[in-house]
């Protein structure tokens, strides 16, 4: 290609042709022109609506699960699938996430403590936007579907996030489609978060305040809710209600049957939200549940689901080696694994999800906690399909394998919290996706990529700079973040393997994503490599200013 | 408001009468041996002259009957910020703390009140003498950065200038030890904000460092004032001030509490051959042995407060006292404020409920603090040739029911009266309101 | 080129944080006695706070309540009998103005009148400030809002049941409270320079105000749902209520009297202003806190039928705290207020006892005047004394036990129950502590293992393989004066530097 009117003009094109083509390894993908019958033969199946069957057969069919059992009549057009060996599971849920939504953009640093709006009092709806839908946030190249996808996470709730009330959250399939195409029930929730952001400056700046503004909230949306009724019916006479948008959001996600998530890590705050959900006549389900291990009967008298936040509460990193933590936090961070086990055992359901957990890596490793705590894997496994699919409505269609529901399913070489077991593929909406093993060489790493680096290149436009905050593993995983002016990227797969590097972000590039693809040597302090983007390739060098950050973690210590 | 007449020479006014006394028929705690019963103490010169039994009392001599009363060394609060702070919230009244880290010149008694409303109100409670020093407390003091905070003022509780109330104009240099910061308050958000432990230790290394160069330096400096005599150099007030300190002729009053401050602390005394008494001492527990061996005395704060963390046994502050004397280490009792000054021996007589001998905390709070500060020579017991700072009590002075009956200092008896009383004796009177 | 770095963890969203490092219980759960229905305090000295101090007497608890006291008494074979030869008994200490056992900031700073926030939505019984307290004779405490604003939320009364959940603490049939702040605090005059606020109000004038207008809103606001009332009582058909405020709920109910205001306040002129507003308006003020000038116009006070609940000897750290005098409660005792002595800290409710005593010194009270103020005058003023506050036949069994005269600074608590449980006990809590430190130690050691298993697997075998050979050259080349480095160490540094 020359000149630069043609390469703007061919630059879509090559862009999405570079999408495609990309070296980077790319854990999944549909492929185009698939068939839309496969049958999958001779694998250990786990219905999780009954017992597992052994060598048996699975057909799906235009995205649904047509039959499955020891004896099933395979149909002539289906593409066959040797199952031999592998164990074939319902596709996981991430019972409360936001991978598959845009991120929101952040606020700008440092004008947002003045700028921000102050609220006196419950009238001014401090931090509520219910009306905000996750399936109109849908982001079908937000690169973490992927990556959960890969994981065996085929259906997610997506929630919005931000404030007290920040919007309805929707169930959403993890395929590659257009946004639209993920959303499978919508809303499905509507999340409540009790954190007061307002200090002594905005309404509510406590907790007692949060909880007192969420009770007018909902004294306010259900006499909302009356004064419209009686107004249809008669309007004449009456003093117009005032429409509050808010609560007439948050009417018609309940008119839909949405579920309340109220938060509840500490026995102190689940006691507390069973108190206040029972108090608000809500149909609700607790989000934590960390600390459940303490008061499992109780939520089982209260018959509330708990979505279980998977990351276990840990030492942190960097502590004073001198300031002990306290015998309460040592036993709730010994403790909190065994909690699944004790809900299961109280007959209360739950299900999972990773809230602050960034790396899917991590999320079956935290469900395998669970287990050596006491959690069967029977209960294990059901907390991850149909307690999720029935606690949001969607156990019709979602959750297990049986003839009629939705085709998600999860395909492992082994037993699925088996650290060894590798994902082969997955299937969503009847789709297959295959998983790649990673390509990456695998040499301890020689030098440290971890630290804020400066980025130099020359790009059609110009000399171009870019800042990247990376983290690398002691096994040489590359993780973090890229920013330049065309935006910012988190890196979704990066490895670092003797002193050569390789790192892939996905960044909206003039209204398109695309994935960018840098490659190179390390040499102490600085980087030297090439950028592939668009087809096109740059070379850049990149030096890390802070010479004393890269200390810390060396590569074979 | 009376703020201002309390200000500007005070309600309740402040006397002094000059003279020979004898304080008769008292049992009298000298602290220097047993207690006597029916005892004399005659007072001549602002100093003890005499005690003993049954002792002859010359004419011209006030002659106060003591009959079923006590007779006390007059109390010593080893740390404080009287007469530098007059109302918390008001910054105009308040000269505790000073920007900058390294003032060692700056001292105490420059910028005491002496009419300020806590010194009648206080010494009314029986404190005689009191350590005012910079940066040792108070919401003002807290994250001011302070390292050197300057020189702390030994003063008699009364006196119409400062300079009659000083005791010792210099008599330590603060240190306030910094500190490793994980947590901080931050005001804009009102929230705490967590720092990662190895940033923030690295700030306190570096800031122990420059507090071990900058005595390194002061170290060159009084070398070359030694040598130079006569020749002139660029001085500096404030490493001219450190000189004493690093002769050993002036201490250090280390401010630190954790276990890694007063190690550390310690260990940088020594290297700097300086000599060291602890202030604070919340975890002193954890290091007794090291405080012992180096032969540092502390001065803790009070037993009255909360315990450090959560796991604290509920009574860690009362009973560490105990624990510390027991292990050979002198404990000294202090407020470490002005307006619970007063509170001096209730912070002592829980020690004793949990454990310390009742005499050990009634030293703690008069003989010790002599003792550290090197003022036993003048004050701390009842015995011949020691200035007479002196209590007669209806009882215990470490307890809350005791009161204070007649007061001397400086061998001159010193009336109780202060705003407080003069308020309620005011409204005692106040006639039934017309309906 | 703008550079913008964001790091990951800036969304964590709607993930409850453990802010609460500061509370969590260690201390053996309680009670530390399982129930016994029966208890026996033998041979105490019974201060009674109602009628005088028995020497040597015995008290008996049957089903947490006081059955007997007084004389020698018997008790049924499987009664608990706890000696208390040389010891002493007291009722209960209550604490009429407590933070203790909140979850979050005590202030919802934020408004002017935040009266729709209440404290019992936020009762953490995890706060090992309960515990302390319990060692320091607390046994029941009134649970207020802070003082940030002029009308501040609602309030509540509980009984130091550590151990118990949250919702076992309130003290049941105690009225519920609220608090209003006058004076300095709700002003923000201390605060403007941080803050930079510009909350209204900034002046007394504004803090009256402020109450004012809450009331003459609230009292519209009643009036509607009387209205409502009366007309859907009459059977009136598609009537819409008026829409309910959570601020003014409890404004009304201090207009019907079912709701116990306790005003913060510190100067005669402000005390004076909100007697006459509460007259106005026709409601009645149960205490005065703080009310440190309360000296002044202890008259008035009385009069009002107000109570009054000080410090003991606090003063000098705000303008409005200049002219506190020790002698406070005194005085006020002799004009006929129904004084308190509170503690506003949970470190200070630990010696409540002690702070009473010095009434004594300051101002003459008699001793069982004194022990009154931190039992039966905060019950009094709490309402809540037909079950508290004093050692009566059919009162709670809310006691403590203390090994030498309580009205001394040498005196330790050696047990405290409530509702006939002994909820502290000391001997227990010292015997308890070593378990609890080896636990700590076990906890640590257990989880410091999983981590170094952990490290251990993410290390592949070439990885395990390059450490051998470090560990095997590492004793070649060492010049004595240098530190060891591996090899490896070497490259990586040599670099970075």
């Amino acid at each position: 290609m020359s000149g630069n009117s043609v390469l703007r003009r061919a630059r879509p094109i090559v862009l999405l042709a570079a999408a495609w083509g990309l070296l980077a390894p790319l854990a999944t993908r549909g492929q185009g022109g698939e068939p839309r019958t496969f049958a999958i033969r001779g694998a250990k199946v786990f219905p999780v609506s009954s017992a597992p069957i052994e060598n048996a057969t699975i057909v799906v069919s235009k995205g649904l699960i047509t039959a499955v059992g020891a004896n099933v009549t395979i149909p002539p057009d289906a593409w066959m699938i040797d199952g031999k060996g592998l164990l074939v599971y319902p596709g996981l849920f991430d019972a409360f996430t936001d991978v598959g939504l845009t991120s929101p953009s952040a606020p700008p640093a440092d004008k947002g403590e003045k700028q921000r709006a102050i609220a006196r009092g419950p009238e001014d709806r401090p931090e509520t936007t219910p009306w905000r839908k996750a399936e109109d946030e849908v982001n079908a190249t937000d690169p973490r579907v992927e990556s959960w996808r890969s994981a065996g996470f085929t259906t997610v709730v997506a929630v919005p996030k931000g404030g007290m009330f920040p919007g309805q959250a929707a169930i959403l399939d993890l395929g590659e489609e257009h946004a639209g195409e993920l959303v499978v029930k919508s809303p499905v929730a509507l999340p409540v978060s009790l954190q007061a952001s307002g200090g002594f400056r905005s309404y509510p700046g406590s907790l007692m305040g949060a909880i007192a503004y969420v009770r007018q909230v909902w004294l306010d949306t259900n006499w909302g809710t009356q004064a419209s009724a009686l107004y249809q019916k008669d309007p004449r006479g009456m003093e117009r209600p005032k429409y509050t948008r808010s609560d007439a959001a948050i009417a018609e996600a309940l008119a839909k049957h949405a579920v309340v998530l109220l938060p509840g890590n500490e026995s102190l705050q689940i006691r507390r939200t069973l108190r206040l959900a029972q108090e608000w006549k809500l149909n609700a389900v607790l989000y934590g549940g960390q600390m459940a291990y303490e008061v499992a009967p109780e939520i089982a008298a209260a018959k509330t689901p708990v979505l279980v936040n998977l990351k276990w509460p840990e030492a942190s990193k960097d502590a004073d080696p001198e300031d002990t933590p306290s015998l309460r936090e040592l036993r709730f961070r010994d403790r909190a694994p065994a909690t699944p086990a004790a809900l299961d055992k109280a007959g209360v359901k739950f299900a999972f999800y990773s809230d602050g957990i960034s790396a899917p890596k991590d999320l079956l490793p935290g469900v395998k906690k669970a287990m050596d705590a006491g959690l069967s894997g029977d209960a294990a496994l059901r907390a991850l399909t149909l307690s999720p699919a029935e606690i949001f409505g969607v156990s019709q269609v979602l959750g297990s394998i049986e003839g009629g529901k939705i085709a998600n399913l999860v395909v492992a070489d082994g037993d699925l919290f088996d650290k060894k077991t590798k994902v082969k593929m997955v299937f969503v909406d009847g789709k297959k996706y295959e998983v790649r093993e990673l390509l990456r060489p695998s040499e301890p790493p020689k030098g440290s990529l971890t630290g804020k680096w400066q980025l130099k290149f020359t790009s059609p436009q110009g000399e171009e700079e870019a800042t990247a905050d990376l983290t690398m593993e002691p096994d040489g995983t590359l993780t973090g973040m890229v920013s330049s002016e065309h935006g910012t990227g988190t890196v979704f797969s990066g490895w670092v393997s003797g002193d050569k590097f390789s790192f892939t972000i996905n960044v909206q590039i003039e209204g398109n994503a695309g994935d960018v693809l840098f490659t190179g040597t390390l040499e102490g302090n600085s980087m030297k490599g090439t950028i592939q983007a668009m087809g096109y390739t740059l070379p850049f060098t990149a030096t890390k200013p802070d010479a004393s950050a890269g200390l810390q973690e060396g590569g074979a210590e | 408001m009376s703020v201002f007449a309390a200000l500007f020479g005070g309600v309740g006014g402040y006397a002094q009468s000059a003279g020979d006394y004898a304080i008769t028929h008292a049992k009298i705690f000298t602290l220097a041996g047993p207690p006597l019963e029916d005892g004399t103490v005659v007072i001549h010169g602002g100093k003890i002259a005499a005690v003993g039994a049954a002792l002859e009392i010359s004419a011209g001599v006030q002659v106060i009957d003591a009959k079923g009363l006590q007779v006390y060394p007059g109390l010593f609060d080893a740390v404080t910020q009287m007469g530098l702070r007059e109302v918390g919230s008001v910054p105009a009244t308040v000269d505790t703390t000073e920007v900058g880290s390294f003032n060692a010149d700056l001292l105490a008694a420059t910028a005491v009140l002496p009419s300020s409303a806590h010194l009648p109100v206080t010494r009314a409670a029986g404190i005689t003498q009191v350590i005012a020093a910079p940066a040792s407390g108070g919401l003002d003091s807290d994250g001011a950065g302070s390292q050197i905070a300057g020189q702390a003022s030994a003063l008699h509780m009364a006196g119409w200038t400062v300079d009659e109330m000083l005791l010792r104009r210099s008599a330590a240099m603060v240190v306030i030890w910094p500190s490793v910061e994980t947590h901080s308050f931050d005001f804009s958000t009102f929230s705490v904000k967590e720092k990662p432990f190895t940033e923030a230790k690295k700030e306190y290394d570096k800031q122990v460092d420059q507090l071990a160069a900058y005595f390194e330096q002061a170290r060159h400096y009084a070398q070359v004032l030694q040598a130079a005599s006569g020749a002139s150099f660029a001085r500096d007030v404030k490493l001219d001030a450190l000189a004493p300190v690093i002769r050993g002729e002036l201490p250090l009053l280390v401010f630190a509490d954790t276990a890694r401050e007063i190690r550390d602390s310690a260990e940088f005394c020594e290297k700097q051959k300086v000599k060291m008494i602890l202030a604070g001492g919340t975890e002193a527990w954890k290091m007794k042995d090291l405080l012992r061996s180096r032969e540092i005395p502390v001065i803790l704060r009070p037993t009255l407060g909360a315990p450090p963390e959560d796991d604290s046994p509920y009574d860690r502050m009362m009973t560490q006292p105990e624990e510390l004397r027991a292990a050979g280490v002198k404990v000294v009792f202090a407020s470490f404020d002005n307006s619970f000054s007063r509170r001096l021996g209730q912070q002592a007589a829980n020690a004793v409920a949990h454990g310390l001998p009742h005499d050990e905390a009634l030293k703690g709070v008069t003989l010790y603090p002599a003792q550290i500060f090197g003022l036993d020579t003048q004050l701390g017991t009842v015995e011949t040739g020691k200035t007479a700072n002196l209590i007669v009590t209806n009882g215990d002075p470490l307890d809350v029911t005791t009161e204070v009956r007649y007061l001397f200092i400086k061998g001159q008896l010193t009336s109780t009266d202060n705003k407080q009383k003069a308020l309620y004796e005011k409204y005692l009177n106040r006639p039934k309101p017309v309906r | 080129m703008k550079l913008r770095i964001l790091t990951l963890g800036a969304f964590l969203f709607l993930s409850f944080a453990t802010t609460l490092a500061a509370r969590e219980k260690t201390s053996p759960a309680a009670p530390v006695y399982a129930a016994p229905s029966v208890i026996l305090i033998r041979n105490a000295t019974i201060l009674t706070a109602s009628h005088g101090t028995i020497d040597k007497g015995d008290i008996l608890i049957k089903d947490g309540k006081i059955s007997a006291v007084g004389g020698t008494l018997k008790a049924p074979g499987d009664a608990l009998v706890i000696d208390a030869t040389g010891q002493f008994v007291t009722p209960g200490i209550i604490d009429c103005h407590s933070h203790i056992a909140v979850d979050g900031s005590v202030n919802e700073a934020s408004v002017s009148v935040s009266s729709m926030v209440n404290i019992a939505d936020v009762l953490n019984s995890d706060d090992i400030s309960i515990y302390r307290d319990l060692a320091g004779g607390v046994t029941t405490a009134n649970i207020l809002h802070g003082s940030a604003n002029s009308i501040g939320g609602q309030t509540v009364v509980i009984k130091l049941r550590w151990g118990q959940p949250a919702a076992r603490l309130p003290f049941e049939g105690a009225l519920p409270g609220i608090k209003f702040a006058l004076g300095e605090n709700p002003k923000r005059s201390n605060l403007r320079a941080i803050s930079g606020s510009d909350r209204y109000p900034a002046t007394r004038m504004g803090v009256e105000e402020t109450i004012r207008s809450a009331f003459t809103e609230a009292r519209d606001y009643k009036k509607a749902w009387d209205d409502f009332n009366k007309r859907a009582a009459a059977g009136e058909k598609n009537l819409l209520p008026p829409r309910r405020d959570l601020k003014l709920d409890p404004l009304v109910e201090v207009l019907e009297g079912k709701r116990l205001v306790h005003a913060h306040c510190y100067r005669e002129d402000e005390i004076l202003m909100l007697l006459r507003v509460a007259k106005e308006f026709g409601f009645h003020i149960q205490t005065l806190q703080h009310v440190l000038e309360g000296y002044k116009v202890a008259d008035e006070i009385a009069a009002a039928g107000t109570g009054a609940s000080t410090f003991s000897d606090w003063w000098a750290y705000k303008v409005e705290a200049y002219d506190a005098i020790p002698y406070n409660a005194a005085l006020m005792t002799k004009r006929g207020v129904v004084v308190s002595i509170n503690s506003d800290d949970a470190a200070e409710a630990t010696h409540l006892n002690q702070e009473a005593a010095k009434s004594i010194a300051y101002g003459g009270l008699t001793r069982d005047e004194a022990l009154k103020l931190v039992t039966l005058n905060p019950a009094i003023q709490l309402g809540i004394e037909k079950r508290v506050g004093s050692i009566d036949v059919g009162k709670d069994a809310d006691l403590v036990i203390y090994n030498h005269d309580p009205l001394s600074a040498f005196a330790v608590v050696e047990k405290t129950l409530i509702d006939g449980l002994v909820y502290f006990d000391r001997a227990k809590d010292i015997a308890g502590r070593a378990a609890l430190e080896k636990e700590k130690k076990e906890l640590q050691e257990k989880a410091a293992k999983a981590r170094e298993q952990e490290k251990e697997k993410e290390k592949k075998p070439q990885d395990k393989k390059e450490e051998k050979k470090a560990e095997e050259k590492k004793p070649e080349g060492k010049k004595p004066e240098e530190k060891p480095k591996p090899p490896q160490g070497d490259q990586l540094e040599g670099g970075a530097k």
